[in-house]
């Protein structure tokens, strides 16, 4: 119960953040952070694949439908939300407890920052890859992947080292 | 049997992924058409509310900036008036029978604009759309312009009772039919994905005598534009691979990161015009 609180506020609120503050966002013309998959990286570690996979399209269609990219967001949502369960299985060979929850404490710095970049990899790609059905640009596609994978990962990054809530459970 | 329902239920989270990917490529095909379904776009009055949040608050910080280009925009357009009013007398006074020359002035002048607020924009993308705060209930339908004081902002895709999306210059799927201000030759202009600030006009005839810095206008043979509203400036120009064309970088004049009031034009005679131009392609 409590978890389902916890996933709600934090979809209400990376949702929010990510329509109305981080997509008028356009660094250099260049690169828009999404950080609103940060709410997938910090799904607790339980959650089977079935259930990432479909809250993953969810976070997706709700960021699809405000605006205006209807399905670009899901399927690259999607797909990450599907791959997480196997990356966590790739980078942590031991066992781990239902309730983790992915951070610096409990996946150590080099462990959460290879998962993290490794996510915002995949659904960068992806994105930008379904974006560019409508224009297709090698050069300038390649240069806003790269652009938008490094501000990304690097906001994510900084987002979980002021998170008030994995400082909590190091206690 | 048994075994093959175990394998499917051990498996089902491929299913459910491949299920999703699908309805999200749906969605993905069916937008790539050019008006989307009001549910799923900001033209809904829920999301269109949820996403006018920051509207509402950048628009006070913008109101000083905006006052200024509009009573700019006022002066010169106080001048235009007063020039015309003078041509106008003057045509009076050398013309015995004036009256008879001037025409119907809806047939004229078929157009009539509806103002509107940008409630959200976004230019970060490469399909880039507009959401502004008058619908159907204000007499707005798909297909009609939208300027700014800046010049061609984009046509109006979908519309709700209260709230319509715009695609605006800056999306691939806007295509606008364009002209060197003075000549009458015509070419397509269209966004190539990198800089807010320039466009593309392509197909401009070879033989049209130009220069750096002229005056794109609208052709006014879409139906949706009348003719000779400002696009943007000839930057840089070259020579299209087959030779027979120009192509023209053209900065534009509008500031698509600072939309705030917009101006969506009606034509009365719009679906006339569709309708008989339908019948002539029908025809062939």
């Amino acid at each position: 119960m409590i978890n389902t609180i916890r996933s709600l506020i934090y979809f209400v609120i990376l949702v929010l953040t990510q329509v109305l503050v981080l997509n008028n966002i356009h660094f250099l013309r260049l690169m828009t952070p999404f950080l609103y998959i940060y709410f997938i990286i910090k799904l607790s570690v339980g959650h089977s694949s079935v259930q990432t996979t479909f809250l993953s399209f969810l976070l997706g269609i709700t960021i699809d439908i405000l605006s205006n990219t209807s399905g670009m967001h899901a399927a690259a949502c999607t797909l990450v939300g599907f791959a997480r369960p196997f990356v966590i299985r790739i980078f942590m060979r031991e066992d781990l407890p239902e309730n983790l929850i992915p951070s610096y404490k409990t996946f150590g710095y080099g462990g959460f920052i290879r998962f993290t970049l490794l996510l915002v990899i995949l659904h960068h790609v992806c994105l930008f890859l379904l974006e560019s059905l409508s224009l297709f640009d090698p050069l300038f596609l390649t240069i806003r992947i790269l652009a938008g994978i490094i501000l990304t990962s690097l906001l994510i990054c900084m987002v979980e080292a002021f998170n008030r809530e994995s400082r909590r459970y190091e206690d | 049997m048994r075994k093959l329902l175990d394998f499917l239920i051990g498996k089902r989270h491929w299913f459910l992924f491949l299920l999703l990917e699908t309805v999200s490529f749906v969605l993905i095909y069916r937008n790539n058409s050019y008006q989307q379904s009001v549910m799923l776009s900001t033209a809904n009055t829920v999301t269109a509310n949820i996403v006018s949040l920051t509207g509402s608050v950048t628009s006070y910080i913008n109101l000083r900036e905006e006052n200024r280009r509009l009573i700019e925009r006022n002066g010169q357009l106080e001048i235009e008036r007063l020039r015309l009013q003078r041509q106008i007398e003057t045509m009076i006074a050398d013309t015995a029978s004036f009256h008879n020359y001037v025409a119907d002035p809806v047939r004229l002048f078929p157009y009539d604009v509806i103002v509107a607020k940008v409630v959200n924009n976004s230019v970060t993308y490469l399909s880039n759309y507009i959401t502004i705060n008058k619908g159907s209930d204000d007499g707005l339908s798909p297909d009609m312009g939208v300027i700014s004081e800046g010049g061609v902002v984009g046509i109006v895709s979908t519309v709700s009772d209260h709230y319509a999306v715009v695609i605006p210059l800056l999306n691939p799927k806007f295509r606008l039919s364009c002209k060197v201000l003075g000549s009458s030759y015509f070419g397509s202009m269209s966004w190539d994905g990198r800089s807010t600030r320039y466009a593309k006009l392509d197909e401009l005839p070879r033989h049209v005598e130009f220069n750096v810095g002229d005056t794109i206008v609208t052709s006014g043979f879409s139906a949706i534009f009348p003719e000779g509203i400002m696009v943007g400036n000839v930057s840089s120009f070259e020579k299209q691979r087959d030779d027979n064309f120009y192509s023209l970088t053209v900065r534009l004049t509008t500031d698509f990161h600072r939309l705030g009031t917009v101006m969506v034009i009606r034509n009365f005679q719009q679906n006339e015009q569709i309708q008989i131009e339908q019948e002539a392609k029908s025809n062939d």
